[in-house]
């Protein structure tokens, strides 16, 4: 993997805002393509494999949290155990999630799994392709995001329950709404129904016992851009268990399990020999040079990076209640201050591509920049 | 070869590209105040009791043009039947329609991630 540093395209604003990317900038730059990266096939390969062995590894270890009742660790509520265990038992459709390596010395090391609400996926699956296009067509990229998620949403049609598929998320995020409206961009196109409604416009009819989108009628399948740690503890949260239609969710509930922090404990206790895995405990004492995570912490809040008797760096937020992991540290590569933690995407059961997102500081965080990359 | 060899898209640069745009001077008043037309039909919005047409009381009919002018209590709107929406939401019993709650989900701000 090798850092260039370019010269950004003309207007590249207008570039990618033709493609619908309206937050490219916030107060601080976010798509950066004053850099990119450069892998040879054999790394993008090796991240592949990576990708595909250790989604069999989560799998596997989200059996052995339901089948030795582990559910205390990730701070999940009881009420919803039974649910959790129907959607696995009964497979409902989960389409994504992307990891996120530490790429050192040609290996990848998983830092966690965003397996819930992973973001990014627009500038992932399209706005980095379009700026290949512009700056050398001829050459290829770990990308095939785009035809995945269509081929994805073709293969669960005939999965779901008839009816429109509801798409959803906050309705104060352009982020959000960017990658949900993407979501079901690919949704149209494998000819599925499609409809948006926000989390907050979401109604629960009280008579009838089901979920109603804003024209009341019932929400039988529906994508949500909202985690489930939130979803649980909401006004809401009880009545997905009493909901009369057992709407399919997607990501489904097992998910829970695998976006939680909690889940990096379990992996290496399973799988010690696996390559692509670090070091990771429950408890405090097992590391020398660790970071503590909590189990439940977006956008790299609450993190503290511990090298020895040293304190590296530490992150302010407001997560932490519900407990820490602890895993052996990592530190992400350092071109010339620039760190960049490589996001691989699972859609479908597969690897489907790659997105970079660099920081000053060795934890990424909301103050990222995603960085478009090429294969040589 | 790993890379997508052709992206079409339907929905998304229409559907984002119009969240950039200022706010058409329509649609602002003289105070410089947006004007906004709130036409939900959920519980947020009002249902006044009204007499169905073929006579079954309690019904309401979500949007009622053929309004009427009455001697005694004046202007009385009736309001309509949209069949741009669905029949549950145009007619129904007034109690069935208090009996959806929205806004127990989204108490997060962004799931950034």
């Amino acid at each position: 993997m090798q850092r260039h540093t370019l010269t950004p395209r003309n207007n590249w604003q207008k570039e990618v805002e033709k493609l619908g990317f309206g937050f490219h900038t916030t107060n601080v730059p976010y798509w950066d393509e004053s850099a990119c990266y450069e892998f040879s096939m054999d790394e993008i390969l090796l991240i592949e494999r990576a990708s595909a062995e250790l989604w069999d590894c989560c799998l596997g270890a989200v059996q052995y949290v339901m089948d030795n009742n582990l559910y205390y660790r990730f701070a999940i509520p009881d009420p919803f155990i039974p649910y959790i265990e129907r959607t696995w038992q009964e497979d409902h459709p989960a389409v994504y999630g992307r990891y996120d390596f530490c790429y050192k010395d040609g290996v990848p090391k998983l830092l966690e799994f965003n397996a819930d609400t992973p973001t990014s996926l627009y500038e992932a699956g399209i706005v980095q392709w379009f700026w290949l296009q512009d700056y050398d067509k001829t050459k290829d990229q770990f990308n095939s995001i785009h035809e995945k998620l269509i081929d994805y949403w073709k293969f669960l049609k005939s999965y779901l329950y008839p009816g429109p598929l509801h798409f959803s998320c906050v309705k104060a995020s352009l982020e959000d709404l960017t990658n949900t409206e993407y979501l079901r961009d690919c949704a149209i196109q494998a000819g599925l129904s499609t409809k948006l409604v926000f989390i907050d416009d979401i109604g629960w009819d009280t008579n009838d016992q089901v979920f109603v989108d804003l024209q009341d009628l019932p929400i039988k399948n529906i994508f949500k851009l909202y985690p489930w740690e939130w979803m649980v503890t909401e006004e809401f949260g009880a009545n997905i268990l009493a909901d009369r239609n057992k709407s399919f969710w997607i990501e489904p509930a097992w998910k829970m399990i695998l976006s939680n922090k909690a889940i990096l404990p379990i992996l290496w206790q399973l799988y010690p020999d696996c390559p692509w895995l670090l070091p990771a405990y429950f408890e405090p004492g097992h590391l020398t040079d660790y970071v503590k995570k909590p189990i439940l912490s977006r956008e790299g809040a609450n993190i503290e990076l511990i090298r020895g008797t040293s304190t590296l760096q530490t992150t302010p937020g407001a997560y932490g209640a519900e407990g820490y992991i602890y895993q052996q540290l990592a530190t992400l590569p350092d071109f010339s201050g620039n760190h960049p933690v490589l996001g691989s995407w699972i859609i479908g059961q597969e690897p489907a591509g790659l997105g970079i997102r660099e920081s000053s500081t060795l934890v990424t965080d909301n103050l990222s920049r995603f960085v478009p990359h090429y294969i040589s | 070869m790993k890379k997508t060899q052709q992206i079409s898209l339907v929905l998304i640069t229409a559907a984002l590209a119009s969240c950039h745009k200022p706010a058409s001077p329509d649609w602002v008043n003289a105070n410089g105040e947006h004007r906004r037309a709130y036409i939900r039909s959920d519980s947020t919005a009002p249902y006044a009791p009204m007499t169905h047409p073929l006579g079954i009381a309690l019904w309401y009919y979500a949007f009622r043009p053929y309004g009427s002018y009455s001697y005694l209590s004046g202007y009385r709107r009736v309001g309509y039947y949209s069949s741009a929406i669905s029949e549950r939401s145009n007619i129904g019993l007034s109690g069935e329609k208090g009996g959806i709650i929205r806004g127990g989900f989204g108490g997060g701000y962004s799931v950034s991630s």
